[in-house]
């Protein structure tokens, strides 16, 4: 699990080779792990922890001394994995993906492989395999850091709109953001020269030309100028406070406004005019780290490790989250009253967030990455195959998810309705890949029940269709993946290296078959058949949806779509409407996934360690509320690690090799 | 031919009782020539990314002999100036486990730090100085821009690997272990901000003037500098850290000022009528930009490459790195076909899928090939601007099909100042890329204090040791 802030993990790349045999094993081992959400109290945690390690010690340290450390120890490093680290440091953080690796090989028979001597038996297997479920416990309680974070282009953009009613494009020459775990918060100095050309033009657009009276914005800004007698420096520096504390989101210590004061005087001392200099002093407060980066207010604690987050950046961190804008007046008067933390505080805050409009950001950040609709409009198609595809098209069915997502937000809907609804948003352009052209006309967006129960949620949007398929054709084995990671939060491990070629098809035996019995030949290989008889049938289900999100009976072969799939647990379905009702009563897991994500994306880093602990105290309290989607958001806003940060470097994770230059 | 009198830049500089203290002015270039020596023009360092390999028997020369005479397919656009390329079988990539898994998202980060990022902190970013911004710290400093760093594709592409950072897919220039540098896609705002210093003047936008610099500009940048050196001392260690980029960049951002301004005091001394000399008379005026007008990717790339010409025609600046393709995510319909880059390379065999790999192949060296053909044709000192560049092209994987990394496919071009022997195919070289690098910042005239990556040796074959 504990998969990364990054909602669309692509299954873009390497599907189509073939998905090695573990992966199936991950569904259950999967499903072993949320099995074991429920709320652990302080003292339960430390009894789980004690009892993870015990085990360790006289079950799980000599079955992997027993069964592989031949191969993956000092000497042979096979695959490139060893056990010796984890063997002395189980709770490593960095050994958690190999941890649950190996737990799949190991439930998958995979490992040790059939031609090793020594084999465990199944309660040795089953042990191993339970006892990695429960490595969340051996992590320390931890927030994980909350580094000085770098307002990304929108959030900059919009920072900037507020604060100086700067035109939206202003930023456009910002290179894009690298959205990944988090996004990536790096400076460079093509950066800051950036950010200096745009505080140029920033205000050379807001403000009067330097030899004219000034505006309504440079008066609300600077103030009335120091009638003549009067220090223009103390004057100045009133305006230094009060512009720092709107730009750096946070009052501004003496020291921070003096340096400010610093620029004044520079100018002054040049012969430029008092507004000039507070123009000057202004182009300084937009180019200082306090107002590119969120930072905290005051010291840093050298007694402590975790400290709460405080007041100001806790809202500067919701107010991102919720609208990837700076914080309101109300949020910036609860900070200064030291309040915004207490959580029925929080709680009002954040519906009041969801209900602004300005909340569309959750979607456009977090919802479009999730449903892989940021990537719709720059996606190829082939314009021969699909001429229908174009720029209109693209845009209807990304303001399809936007509205639908939002629905859910705002109507505080359970998060089943994702997979289950029977309603979508429609315009004449989009109602043709629905087969409803006659009937709904004009551009206009608008709520449209549907009667086809094959329809409604993101399994039958066009969007989220286009998005799984490739340029000229469905992909199932894309699609299955996509099902697989975005919706139920399964991970699909990439296919091995080495993975042996298909056996060549004869060109004119596969003529007249369809997709799906071209598909179906994966299984003549046994390495790919254990995975693709799980993976495929979920894309087989979707298959009467073409590349573009259109129904057909037939695929391009002309041969009828068979869309006849079996899951694990004996479930059969014959069409997408069976295969969602199959899969709308895996809510809990859909709940925890999107828990995961979403939480990853406040934080804007990978989960790990002590984060299962929490996503399962957020999921069973989410549970408890009807897994209702406001419900879920305000949890992850009031969890541990939102609103806590370590400030300590944590230890074994700062001795990094050194590398070189 | 009319030959411009040579006057020392500095002693022009005292003469006209400027008094500057630039940091700069100390390291500026070519006033440092000792007075009897002809002037000498630097040495610039390009490289260009074609991602997921190539076909390799469409790729490499038969053998040394049929290099030049009867090049393989691929190789066709630069026929006329293999003369002027070196080719080199047996430099291998860097092992890439444990991260066995994410060959894509390494083939780019690795292929100019020849590190592998940090398995231990592998969602952040964690790899290791890349020798363009090594070149970059060194000769940058001659320059207005320090280097130039081009893409064709946003730096977006999204997908996980081994639990890597996603900036790994997409970048391959680092400032430091930590610091990914960002790629420009906008042809004109390269073009801006090398000529026009577009982002740091203040644009007057009822004339659409580019004003200069404002001259306060450093004083409030030293202030500011100032300011956040006091903010880094009531943070967290990790909050230093992420800090120190900052404050790096506003340094580097004072010396790009620095340099805009020396370049404008000698060019008013050039209007006052006193030569600086810094060309020959026979060098090529500067070519001319065209924006593209379609949606071609051809045109695009090649606008991309005659920025980077006339980058280091001008001498703008000495480094750059242009990724030309993106793993993943790329498909060429200007080709005539939509499959993805990535799908094609994933051939097994069909020989349909290994004739479209191919032809994209091919189109990337073509545009290798303009670029490589535009620097010949331009004149500079005794020779051309090619003459004095040392160019890569080349990819991080050998077999996209089977992910191999033993030969890494890469071109050289131009003669580095002399420093490389070129026209010729190397069928045996052995060595890593790590060597590669090194050896050609060595090329280069970059004095290293450590070799670059994985390197244990240079590589002299490649030299011109006449």
């Amino acid at each position: 699990m504990a998969l990364i802030r990054n909602p669309t993990q692509s299954m873009a790349g390497s599907l189509w080779r073939g998905i090695f045999l573990a992966f199936i094993i991950c569904i259950s081992a999967a499903c072993a792990l949320t099995a074991n959400a429920q709320t652990f109290n302080e003292p339960d945690f430390a009894a789980a922890r004690v009892n993870a390690e015990k085990t360790f010690k006289t079950n799980i340290a000599p079955f992997l001394s027993t069964y592989c450390i031949d191969c993956h120890g000092d000497k042979k490093r096979k695959g490139g994995i060893t056990f010796r680290a984890a063997l002395k440091n189980p709770s490593a953080s960095s050994l958690r993906k190999q941890w649950k690796v190996a737990a799949t090989t190991v439930k998958a028979h995979d490992m040790p492989p059939d031609d090793a001597a020594k084999q465990p038996s199944e309660e040795e297997s089953k042990m191993f395999v339970d006892w990695v479920a429960t490595t969340k416990f051996l992590s320390p309680k931890d927030p994980g850091i909350f580094e000085i974070r770098r307002l990304n282009k929108e959030e900059y953009r919009n920072t900037l709109h507020d604060l100086l009613g700067a035109p939206l494009d202003i930023a456009n020459a910002l290179p894009e953001e690298v959205f990944g775990a988090g996004y990536l918060n790096s400076f460079s100095p093509l950066l800051m020269e950036q950010y200096m050309s745009i505080a140029n033009n920033v205000l050379s657009r807001v403000l009067a030309p330097e030899d004219e009276p000034p505006n309504p914005l440079e008066k609300k800004l600077f103030g009335e100028q120091p009638s003549s007698g009067a220090d223009p420096k103390e004057a100045a520096r009133k305006v230094a406070h009060t512009l720092a504390r709107s730009a750096y989101r946070r009052p501004a210590s003496e020291a921070e406004v003096d340096v400010l004061l610093g620029v004044f005087d520079l100018a002054n001392k040049n012969g430029r005019s008092y507004a000039s200099s507070l123009r000057l002093m202004l182009k300084a407060i937009l180019v200082s780290p306090q107002f590119l980066f969120i930072t905290p207010e005051g010291d840093t604690p050298t007694d402590t490790d975790i400290v709460p987050l405080d007041d100001y950046q806790l809202a500067s961190r919701i107010s991102y989250l919720l609208w990837s804008s700076p914080p309101d007046q109300q949020l910036a008067a609860l900070a200064d009253n030291g309040t915004l933390h207490e959580p029925q505080i929080l709680k009002t805050q954040v519906a009041r967030l969801l209900n602004d409009p300005r909340s569309r950001a959750l979607f456009d950040g977090f919802g479009a990455q999730w449903l892989g609709i940021d990537k719709l409009a720059s996606k190829p198609f082939d314009s021969a195959k699909f001429p229908e595809m174009n720029d209109t098209l693209r845009a209807a069915m990304a303001e399809e998810a936007r509205l639908f997502f939002e629905s859910i937000v705002k109507d505080n809907l359970n998060v089943v309705t994702f997979i289950d609804a029977d309603y979508t948003y429609l315009n004449e352009t989009l109602a043709h890949i629905y087969g409803l052209g006659k009937e709904i006309t004009g551009t206009q967006m608008r709520k449209i029940h549907l009667k086809d129960a094959n329809r409604g949620g993101i399994l039958g949007m066009p969007g989220v269709l286009a998005n799984t398929s490739f340029p000229n054709r469905t992909s199932p084995v894309n699609r299955g993946v996509w099902v697989l990671e975005q919706v139920l939060g399964e991970h699909v491990p990439p296919a091995p290296p080495n993975v042996p070629a298909l056996e060549k098809q004869n060109k004119t035996d596969i003529a007249n078959l369809t997709l799906r019995q071209r598909t179906e030949l994966h299984r003549a290989n046994a390495t790919c058949a254990n995975c693709h008889k799980i993976l495929d049938p979920i894309g087989f289900g979707l298959e009467n949806f073409d590349a573009i999100g259109r129904w057909r009976n037939q695929d391009d072969s002309g041969g009828a779509i068979d869309a006849v799939g079996q899951l694990p647990g004996d479930k059969k379905f014959s069409s997408p409407k069976e295969l969602k009702s199959i899969l709308a009563t895996r809510n809990e897991d859909l709940c925890r996934n999107l828990t995961e994500k979403l939480l990853a994306y406040a934080l804007g880093r990978q989960l790990e360690g002590y984060d299962e602990i929490v996503v399962d105290q957020l999921t069973d309290a989410i549970k408890k509320d009807g897994y209702r989607m406001q419900t879920l958001i305000t949890q992850v806003v009031l969890s541990y690690p939102f609103t806590h940060r370590r400030i300590q470097e944590q230890e074994g994770v700062s001795n990094g090799k050194k590398l070189v230059n | 031919m009319e030959k411009n009198w040579l006057i020392d830049r500095r002693t022009c500089l005292r003469g006209l009782g400027a008094s500057l203290a630039l940091p700069l002015l100390e390291t500026m270039g070519w006033a440092e020539q000792p007075k009897a020596t002809p002037y000498k023009p630097p040495v610039r360092l390009g490289f260009m990314y074609m991602p997921h390999g190539v076909i390799m028997d469409q790729f490499w020369p038969e053998n040394s002999e049929s290099y030049l005479s009867t090049p393989p397919p691929c190789l066709e656009p630069l026929r006329h100036v293999l003369n002027q390329c070196l080719m080199m079988k047996g430099i291998s990539g860097i092992p890439i486990n444990p991260l066995g898994g994410a060959p894509h998202a390494l083939e780019l980060s690795t292929w100019l730090t020849a590190s592998l990022p940090d398995a231990n902190r592998r969602n952040q970013i964690h790899i290791a100085i890349s020798a363009d911004q090594i070149a970059a710290n060194y000769i940058g400093g001659y320059t207005t821009l320090p280097s130039l760093e081009l893409a064709t594709m946003p730096q977006t592409h999204k997908e996980n690997q081994e639990g890597l950072n996603e900036a790994y897919y997409s970048h391959c220039s680092f400032r430091s272990a930590t610091q990914p540098v960002p790629a420009e896609t906008s042809p004109r705002n390269v073009l801006n901000r090398l000529f026009k210093n577009g982002s740091l003047g203040q644009v007057n936008l009822r004339t659409g003037k580019a004003a200069t610099p404002d001259p306060l500009e450093r004083g409030l940048l030293d202030l500011v500098l100032g300011g956040a050196k006091d903010l880094r001392k009531k943070l967290s260690y990790n909050d230093q850290h992420k800090l120190d980029e900052y404050l790096d960049s506003v340094r580097s951002l004072e010396r790009r000022i620095a340099a805009i301004e020396f370049r404008q005091k000698e060019a008013a001394l050039e209007a006052a009528g006193v030569s600086i000399a810094k060309r020959y008379a026979s060098d090529s005026p500067p070519i001319e930009i065209k924006m593209p007008t379609g949606d071609k990717r051809s045109e695009y790339m090649q606008v991309m490459c005659d920025l980077t010409v006339l980058a280091f025609q001008t001498d703008t600046t000495r480094v750059s790195t242009y990724i030309g393709s993106t793993p993943n995510g790329v498909s060429y319909p200007e080709l005539g076909f939509t499959d993805l880059h990535h799908s094609a390379t994933h051939h097994n065999n069909e020989p349909d899928k290994v004739d479209k790999v191919a032809k994209i192949t091919t189109f990337n060296v073509a545009q290798f090939a303009y670029m490589i053909k535009k620097m010949h044709s331009l004149k500079e000192g005794d020779g051309t601007l090619l003459d004095n560049c040392i160019m890569m092209w080349g990819s991080g994987l050998e077999d996209g099909n089977k992910h191999s990394r033993e030969n890494l496919p890469f071109i050289i071009a131009g003669r580095g100042g002399g420093s490389i022997k070129t026209g010729r195919f190397l069928t045996e070289s052995q060595g890593n890329q790590g060597d590669l690098l090194t050896t050609l910042l060595t090329c280069a005239g970059i004095p290293l204090e450590r070799p670059v990556g994985i390197a244990t040796k240079q590589l002299p074959e490649m030299m011109n040791v006449s």
